[in-house]
Order: structure tokens, then C-alpha cells, then sequence
């Protein structure tokens, strides 16, 4: 996909644009916040990847500007400072995540594809599926290969999650953020366990596995591997 | 600064200066009321006076004939009596004039009331020792068209007036004199102690931490601010200690793994490698690198939420609704370590604060039960409702910590023996501790018979 990097660190910005590219995606690079904008008013991206401190003009700014002129291009913020109100205030701006830096590249890397795929999906509202699990959204009623599986609220949400994302790789903080609302890591690896009892109900007993998972990275639920 | 040159600057002065200014108006207008009285008191006397004595005369003129007038005059002239009065016959047909004022003074009119007069010293005779000045007199015109006059020689008058100007002088100086004395003494009793807490300042800043104000004992707002000034010179104290320490700590516990990585870097390209190597040591020590930024996360977290004013989301949080959700995550977790994990939540505990400093409390709590507890060790999390205070405790009964240990375990990158095999980098009950302070509520570590019990005490 087409992304725009607005990041002042250079040695930082470099060593992203060579990963992102790695990864099989085309890079446009700004060094400062009016460059940046510019480029996202003129140009066409999939998603943007906007540091929130920026020369000339403000991450939040730039966001602001956008959402502004109608442009819905997912955003993604990256900062430096870390405080919950920092989160607050960078999606209240219009932005669609937020990482803290430090972060790990693989969580910049499934976080851009959930946001990418996210824009252009023309999800359903009344049902999910993905090969023979199926999740009816108003019933709240879970089935694979026609078998009713029960599941708490809390894994029904889960569930959903994973639906939402079908096919791409999920880090334990985004279901930590997304399904709990937590913004931190416990040391413990409390949501490992949530997936291991997710995937004895759903997969247990079926002749292929559909919740994967993916090393040193997360989860992924998809009909391969 | 000398404080000399302070005095006329301190309040005490300007206090007392103020108010010697406004008990000295105070007096003069007291005084000048009370003189204008007694002016007004002698001037009437004074004119009563003339005007029966110039009337007595105009009788015996009319009743015992000009001759008597006449001599009666001329004795009187004579004789400076204590009244010190003047009189004057001035017989207009014949020209002639009898008394001791040598000139009838043009000003004055003839109609039997008094008038101030000025009166040239040529008008008085040589031997009689009256000065010039405004002179109540009064004149009449005799039977035959004579006029008579009676005048007062203003001595007496002006004596009086002198004499209570001379007091009001007198009052207003001394008055001010004192108030000044007394603002002069109250500055210096108030510089002298204001010095005493600038040195101890200067000591202070210059580095001498130890230092504080000395009291004097009387227990009065010097005392008081003085109070003040040395409980927060011993809160600088302790935090600067802190800070020394927590320094130290963070130089020590993160140059161990800093000199590591460095040693892994060093040793790995010394020579040539197979790519696996390669990829073995670069793994490794990335996650040196993740542990390090742990460490710097979990400590600016502590900073922040010690920094008594939090900038993060503060509004009312549902303990219970976040305890529920904590616990959730930790059965699953529990089962599988075989742990025996209970939780008794009361509905409806709500609490003012941060969900996410809240959560991620509770959260370090727990790990530390399953950190430092066995397979079949039991843990219980619960929170209720006592004496109006909102209690959330989390209990195990693993090692538990020694009491003498447990104060020091809430200082940074502290870890106990028992700790040293487990991971972790010590600042788990830290971070719970400034939270707690955060939320105002009291953390205690206590003996669980064995074990540990952590209790969070909210207020209500």
C-alpha cells in the first residue's frame, strides 16, 4: 500500500521507509508538518503515519487540516510522550491509532494494515464469517460448520475482533487496547491465555485450525496459516 | 543589605509612621477646635467687658459731668493695671483729648460695639510696654458729641493663643517622636528575625541542605512561617535524597544490561560469523533493548503519576467494573498456572481517578502473587465497601515480605533475595505506590499468615 511518513528524526524515518518497503509497501517521506500536509492534500494514500511533534506545523495539526478538507485517510499517530490524555487528544484530533515510541516495528507494521483495510472493507452489520465460523453480530450466536459454539461476552468480543481483522496479523497490545481498553502491557501474559481458551472453543474438534498464531508478533485468524 | 537601610522600608515602620501622621492630625484638629473655643470664650469676656466699662464711663459723664470723666480717666491712664485697657476722650468742639491712647484710630466707628482694630505702635505711649496688633475696642459718643473709647491691649489674648499652640506643638512632636521610636524598635525585633530566616536561606542555597530556621520559642507567626519554611527545607531534603538515590539506582540497574549488550556487540564482531550467529546475537540483544525500555517506561510512569499533578483522564472510574474485567483476564491465567485464584468484588465501588494508572496497579499486584507464589498457591483479590472508605486488597500466601522489608520495597528498582531468580526490574510496587498517593489513598503491605496482603485504602 501507499503510505506517508511525516517524521522529523531522519535516521528514524530511514530506518522505517527501508522497512515499510521491505514489507512490500511504497513510501512517500516528509521531514517537516507543512510538507507533510501537502503532500496528503495533493497526493492519494492508503494511510498516513504522522509523529505528533513536527517543525512548522504540528502532527495534530496536519490531522485537523485533513479531516478539515473531508479527507478520511486513516491516520496513524506516533509520539514521543505517552500519557493517556496524550491518546485521548491525538483521536479526538481525528487521528484512528496511536503508538508510543518506543514501539516494536511488527506493531507499526499490523497496525497500519488494520488501518488500511479498515478504510476501504464494506464490512456487513448483521454477520461475519471466515471459512465455516460464522458470527451473527445481532444475535450474538457463534457457529462453525453449522455447530453452535457458546462463548462468554468477553470472548464473543473477541471473536468479533479477530473477524473484523480476518487475515491479518493482531498484536496482544491491540487486543489489549481494542477489546479491553488497557494501555499498557502486564508483564504476565494474561492475553495468551484469553487466545488458548478462544481457540479451545472454536477450534477444538474441527478438522483445521483457524486461529493461528504468529511468532514474536500475535495472532492471526484466517483460513491459512 | 544592611539593615539599616532596610528600617524606613519595613511595615512596622510605615505602620507606625501612618499611624503617627494620623494621631497627630487627630490631635491638631482636637486642639485647634479646643482653641477656637476658647477664643471665641476670652473674646466674648474681652468685649462684655469693654462694653460695660464704656457704658459705666458714659454714665458718670452724664450723671457726675466731664470733669469727673475726665479725672477718672487721667488716673486710670496712669496706672498700668492688670487689664492693661486703654482709654481715649476725644472732645471734637474744643479739640482736646484725654487718656493714654495718643490717637483716635480712624478704623473705628462710634457705635457702642466691639471691633478689632490694628493699632500702630506710635499710637501707644512710650511707658506703657503693649505692642501693635488687631485690638478689640469699643467707642461711644458722649451727650455733647465726645466720643469715648475703652480698648484692650491683646497681650493677655495672645498669651493664651501661644500657650495652645505651644501644647499642640509640643503634643504633635512628641507623638510622632514616640510612634517613630516604637516603629524603629518593632522593625529591628522583625529585621533581626527575618534575618535569621535570610542566612538560614542563603546556608540552604548555597548547598547546606541540613540547615533550618531557629525558633524563638514564643510560638507567634514567625514562629509559624518559620514552621513552614523548615517542614519544606526537610520535604526538599527527602525528595533530593530520593532523587540522589533513585539516580544511583537507575546509573546501577541499567548499565548492567547497557554493559552487556555492548560485550554481546563487541565479542560478535571480532571476527567473521555465520549469518545465524549473526541473527542469534542481534535477538538477543534486542531483547536486552525491550527490557531497558521497560524499565525507562515504568519509570517515567512513576515520575508522572508522582508529580502530584497529573495531566491524564481524572473522572470517575467503576472499580468494581475494572476489577471484574482484571479478574477475568487473570482466571484464565490462574488455571492454567494452577493457582487458586478468588475474587470477592462488591458492586458499585467507584473511585475518582485514572482507569488506566488504576488498572495497571492491580495488574502489578497480581503478577507479584503469581510471581512469587507456588503451583497450588492460593491468591484472592477483593475490594469492599468499610467505614466509608473503598478497600481493594490483593492477597497471596507465597515468601510474603519480612516487616522490616516492607517500607523498603516501594522504593525504585528495589528486589528482594527472593525476587533475584524472577523477572521484573523492581519498580512494580513503586509505580503502585505513587498511584496510590496520586488517588490519595493508602497502600499497605501486610502480613497474610503466610504471605503477602497489599491493601489499597481509598476515601470514600
Amino acid at each position: 500500500m501507499h503510505i506517508l511518513l511525516v517524521e522529523d528524526d531522519l535516521s528514524a524515518a530511514a530506518y522505517l521507509v527501508k522497512g515499510l518497503t521491505e514489507n512490500g509497501h511504497v513510501v512517500d517521506h516528509a521531514a517537516d508538518g507543512e510538507d507533510g500536509l501537502h503532500m496528503a492534500l495533493t497526493q492519494k494514500y492508503d494511510v498516513l503515519v504522522v509523529d505528533r511533534m513536527l517543525p512548522e506545523r504540528d502532527g495534530l495539526s496536519i490531522i485537523r487540516m485533513l479531516r478539515a478538507d473531508n479527507n478520511t485517510t486513516p491516520v496513524l499517530i506516533l509520539s514521543a510522550l505517552g500519557e493517556v490524555d496524550d491518546r485521548v487528544e491525538g483521536l479526538r484530533a481525528g487521528g484512528d491509532d496511536y503508538l508510543v515510541k518506543p514501539y516494536a516495528f511488527v506493531e507499526l507494521l499490523a497496525r497500519l494494515d488494520a488501518l488500511a483495510r479498515r478504510g476501504n472493507e464494506n464490512e456487513s452489520s448483521i454477520g461475519l464469517s471466515v471459512a465455516d465460523l460464522e458470527l451473527d453480530l445481532l444475535k450474538h450466536k457463534v457457529t462453525r460448520a453449522g455447530q453452535v459454539i457458546r462463548l462468554q461476552p468477553r470472548e464473543l468480543r473477541l471473536l468479533e475482533f479477530f473477524m473484523h481483522h480476518a487475515g491479518q496479523v493482531v498484536t496482544r497490545t491491540m487486543l489489549l487496547e481494542q477489546v479491553w481498553d488497557f494501555h499498557f502491557d502486564p508483564q504476565t501474559n494474561v492475553i495468551d491465555t484469553q487466545i488458548s481458551r478462544l481457540r479451545s472453543k472454536i477450534d477444538k474438534g474441527f478438522d483445521r485450525p483457524l486461529l493461528h498464531t504468529v511468532r514474536g508478533i500475535g495472532y492471526k485468524l484466517d483460513e491459512t496459516p | 543589605m544592611k539593615p539599616r537601610s532596610l528600617l524606613l522600608h519595613t511595615t512596622a515602620m510605615r505602620l507606625a509612621l501612618r499611624y503617627a501622621v494620623f494621631y497627630a492630625v487627630l490631635i491638631a484638629l482636637g486642639l485647634g477646635a479646643l482653641y477656637w473655643a476658647i477664643s471665641r470664650y476670652v473674646d466674648a469676656q474681652l468685649a462684655a467687658g469693654l462694653e460695660q466699662e464704656v457704658h459705666e464711663l458714659a454714665s458718670l459723664d452724664r450723671q457726675q459731668g466731664r470733669q469727673k470723666l475726665k479725672a477718672l480717666l487721667k488716673s486710670e491712664s496712669l496706672i498700668i493695671g492688670e487689664n492693661r485697657r486703654y482709654y481715649l476722650l476725644d472732645e471734637t468742639k474744643s479739640n482736646k483729648q484725654t487718656g493714654n491712647l495718643l490717637a483716635w484710630p480712624h478704623a473705628l466707628k462710634v457705635e457702642g460695639k466691639v471691633q478689632n482694630i490694628w493699632i500702630e505702635d506710635d499710637l501707644i505711649p512710650g511707658y506703657m510696654e503693649d505692642q501693635d496688633g488687631y485690638w478689640p475696642m469699643v467707642g461711644v459718643v458722649l451727650d455733647d458729641g465726645a466720643r469715648l473709647l475703652v480698648a484692650q491691649a491683646v497681650r493677655q489674648a495672645e498669651d493664651l493663643q501661644e500657650f495652645i499652640l505651644a501644647t499642640m506643638a509640643i503634643i504633635i512632636v512628641v507623638s510622632v517622636g514616640l510612634a517613630l521610636a516604637m516603629g524603629w524598635r518593632l522593625g529591628r525585633s522583625l529585621l533581626d528575625r527575618i534575618e535569621l530566616i535570610n542566612k538560614t536561606a542563603e546556608r540552604v542555597t548555597a548547598g547546606d541542605l541540613s540547615r533550618r530556621v531557629p525558633l524563638s520559642g514564643q510560638d507567634d507567626e514567625f514562629d509559624e512561617l518559620a514552621g513552614h519554611l523548615n517542614s519544606m527545607l526537610s520535604q526538599i531534603e527527602v525528595l533530593l535524597t530520593g532523587m540522589r538515590q533513585v539516580t544511583d539506582n537507575v546509573a546501577h540497574d541499567l548499565r548492567r544490561p547497557l554493559a552487556r549488550m555492548r560485550n554481546r556487540i563487541e565479542v560478535t564482531l571480532l571476527e567473521p560469523r555465520k549469518t545465524e550467529d549473526y541473527r542469534q546475537a542481534l535477538e538477543e540483544t534486542m531483547t536486552d533493548a525491550e527490557e531497558l525500555m521497560r524499565t525507562f517506561n515504568a519509570l517515567l510512569e512513576i515520575a508522572q503519576a508522582e508529580a502530584g499533578s497529573y495531566r491524564g483522564e481524572w473522572k470517575e472510574v467503576d472499580l468494581s467494573a475494572l476489577l471484574e474485567e482484571l479478574s477475568e483476564l487473570y482466571e484464565d491465567q490462574a488455571a492454567e498456572h494452577k493457582r487458586n485464584f478468588k475474587v470477592q468484588i462488591e458492586k458499585e465501588l467507584l473511585v475518582t481517578g485514572n482507569r488506566q494508572l488504576l488498572a495497571q496497579v492491580i495488574t502489578n499486584l497480581l503478577d507479584n502473587t503469581f510471581k512469587f507464589t507456588d503451583n497450588g498457591g492460593s491468591i484472592l483479590l477483593e475490594a469492599i465497601h468499610e467505614d466509608g472508605k473503598i478497600q481493594v486488597s490483593v492477597s497471596d500466601d507465597g515468601a510474603g515480605i519480612p516487616a522490616d522489608q516492607r517500607d523498603k520495597v516501594l522504593q525504585r528498582f528495589v528486589r528482594l533475595e527472593a525476587a533475584r531468580s524472577t523477572a521484573g526490574n523492581g519498580l512494580g510496587l513503586s509505580l503502585v505506590k505513587a498511584v496510590a498517593d496520586l488517588h490519595k489513598a493508602s497502600l499497605h503491605l501486610k502480613d497474610n499468615n503466610p504471605g503477602l496482603r497489599v491493601v489499597i485504602e481509598f476515601k470514600g
